[in-house]
């Protein structure tokens, strides 16, 4: 005779693969998140070694009244583009196309104006929308230094030091690199790769606890010569291993996109080997097992499939929020971050992925934590279905 | 043979059975008649050990189901108000998932399977999911399920609700022929025209009190009405229905 917690699972795995909502969910985690995932990333990379690369496009038009300033930006390794004069509504355009951070115009009157040293105007065209705002400050920056010159020339000329005029020299040092700024982010981002462990079982907790309920079927089950705990095994472990297919399939995914992605242009490494991977999956069967037993002793008490989503879609969050105060308070990776579901697989995978030499412990300690979670929610679960108020509530 | 005595059972503040006492032997339908709210869906699932009674005592075939409520379930066939039918598994799927539950064997489940399908006229349904069955189709497999694992007794809450005068005949044929194999059958119903035809005793329970136990015949002659609507109107207390 097969044991009932097997015969629970088995029908509560089969009516699951027939359902197409559970199913159309697993295949969006497992396949398009690691998808948006890697895109989302190159876009980064992309975005965060662009300029170290590129350098500045300035576009300038009427430069030939000014050729010093022209000379000085060059200088400063701005590209400047000649234009022929150009309206309003064409000069948006074009900063609208990205293709120059900004423009510079010298009104024809410009020459004018700089021999007879009345201030002369120049315009600096720009869109404040478009992220080019550090590059524009590069191009301000020389203008400032261009009218500190000409003004001390100027001074010097009617017998005044220009050092009068600077009383003090500041000199700025900008260690940071785009790099780095971009490498929190996405270090980050990474943390969300474990977050289909908590969606890829949801669907089948949730129709074989609060489903069953509101089709009134869960009292016909409970009035059946099985104990609860094997009833409520068998669905924890059905929506369990959909979670565990769902994660180990969407790690993967991730592993062999990351490998394939520029990390290095931003500081960042990703190396972890295929036995690296099958450790990391394996330590990480507990938390779909924890999300699982979570999903199950949560939905039970909705009464219908919408309530417990609902609950359910607060409850999900809940597990993400340690890793995310542990970035955002910056904390060195210590022992006990492996003792905490969740934040102890985005820990081992960050170690992993930088290349420290871990030990068994890490993931020994991932694997037990969420598993004793686990277990005492299942039998939490259960000894909720035994009491007589939820029978009567059935 | 189930035998309850004096059983009382307190959900908080509410009395749901104060005192319920009655005998259902083998071989008859017994009919549980009593208002909404009378305790009948308590006592059913006190019967199965699904909830465990504060007082008095339980017997199904000399077995207490609060102390082996496995053994008692294994003997009782329950038929809620709710089908509890799973859309996306066939009936032949359904049917072998609680046969498995209550420990059948792959070879006697099919037999089985088979031959209560043929009793209950199902055949064309067998290899379909339940979705978009029709509330009689609904019925019979889940009347199929209760009797799968050949019990003894069963327990119908409301068998005959909300079904079309065939659905109901059928119902009634598998009945009576339950009755010719010895089972005891435990009915609640409204429906007293089924009462009068069918059931070979009534129990009628009030506010979770055992009124009045007796045949048809004998509920009649003993409130000296002729009617059995009018006799039971008259041991339940006029106005109880709708106060319930």
């Amino acid at each position: 005779m097969k044991p009932k917690l097997l015969i629970v699972f088995l029908k509560e795995f089969r009516e699951t693969l027939r359902d197409k909502r559970a199913l159309s969910l697993l295949a969006m985690f497992t396949v398009m998140y690691p998808i948006m995932f890697g895109y989302i990333l190159n876009q980064q990379i992309e975005r965060a070694t662009r300029a170290e690369r590129e350098g500045i496009e300035l576009a300038v038009i009427g430069g030939a009244q000014a050729p010093t300033l022209m000379s000085q930006l060059k200088q400063k390794n701005i590209t400047v583009r000649d234009i022929p004069e150009a309206g309003e509504e064409a000069i948006g355009d074009m900063l609208r196309a990205k293709k120059v951070v900004a423009v510079l115009r010298l009104p024809p009157k410009f020459a004018d104006n700089y021999q007879a040293m009345r201030p002369a105007r120049i315009e600096l065209w720009f869109d404040s929308a478009t992220e080019q705002d550090r590059r524009r400050r590069d191009v301000e920056e020389v203008l400032r230094a261009y009218n500190a010159n000409i003004a001390s020339a100027r001074l010097l000329a009617h017998g005044v030091s220009p050092v009068t005029l600077g009383p003090i020299d500041l000199q700025r040092y900008d260690t940071g690199t785009n790099a780095a700024r971009s490498a929190g982010f996405i270090g980050s981002l990474l943390g969300f790769l474990f977050f289909p462990a908590f969606i890829c079982g949801m669907a089948a907790a949730v129709d074989s606890t609060a489903g069953e309920r509101e089709r009134r079927s869960l009292e016909v089950l409970m009035a059946q010569p099985v104990r609860t705990w094997e009833l409520i095994g068998g669905k924890w472990l059905a929506a369990g291993s959909l979670a565990i297919i769902g994660i180990t399939l969407e790690l993967i995914l991730a592993h062999i996109g990351l490998s394939w992605l520029p990390l290095e242009e931003i500081g960042m490494t990703w190396r972890m080997g295929w036995g690296d991977l099958a450790m990391l999956c394996l330590a990480s069967v507990s938390l779909s097992l924890f999300a699982a037993g979570a999903q199950i002793a949560v939905a039970m008490n909705a009464k219908s499939f919408k309530e417990a989503q609902s609950v359910l879609s607060f409850v999900v969050i809940v597990p993400m929020l340690p890793g995310l105060i542990v970035s955002m308070l910056d904390l060195k990776t210590a022992t006990w971050m492996y003792a905490v579901p969740m934040l102890s697989n985005q820990t081992l995978m960050r170690e992993i992925a930088k290349g420290s030499d871990l030990g068994l412990l890490p993931y020994a300690l991932t694997f037990a934590c969420s598993a004793l979670a686990a277990l005492a929610l299942v039998a939490f679960a259960g000894w909720r279905m035994k009491s007589e108020r939820y029978v009567l509530a059935v | 043979m189930i035998e309850a005595h004096e059983v009382r059972k307190q959900f908080g503040p509410v009395q749901a059975l104060g005192g319920v006492g009655f005998t259902a032997r083998d071989g008859q339908i017994t009919a549980l008649l009593g208002p909404n709210g009378a305790g009948k869906t308590t006592l059913l699932r006190t019967l199965v050990g699904m909830l465990k009674r504060d007082h008095g005592t339980i017997l199904v075939d000399g077995v207490d189901p609060e102390k082996d409520p496995f053994k008692v379930r294994s003997n009782i066939g329950f038929l809620t108000d709710q089908f509890g039918l799973y859309e996306r598994l066939s009936t032949r799927e359904y049917l072998t998932y609680f046969g498995e539950l209550n420990g059948m064997k792959k070879a006697d489940l099919d037999r089985r399977i088979d031959e209560v399908s043929e009793m209950l006229a199902m055949d064309d349904i067998l290899e379909r999911r339940s979705k978009g069955f029709s509330q009689g189709q609904r019925i019979k497999v889940a009347l199929a399920r209760a009797l799968l694992h050949r019990p003894r007794h069963l327990l119908l809450d409301e068998p005959t609700r909300g079904l079309d005068v065939m659905s109901t005949r059928a119902v009634r044929q598998a009945l009576i022929s339950l009755r010719a194999e010895g089972c005891c059958v435990v009915m609640a119903t409204h429906v007293m025209q089924e009462v009068s035809h069918l059931c070979d005793d009534v129990i009628v329970i009030a506010k979770g009190h055992t009124v009045a136990q007796g045949s048809p015949q004998q509920l009649c002659q003993r409130t000296g009405i002729a009617n059995l609507e009018d006799a039971f109107v008259s041991l339940v207390g006029t106005d109880e229905g709708i106060a319930a």
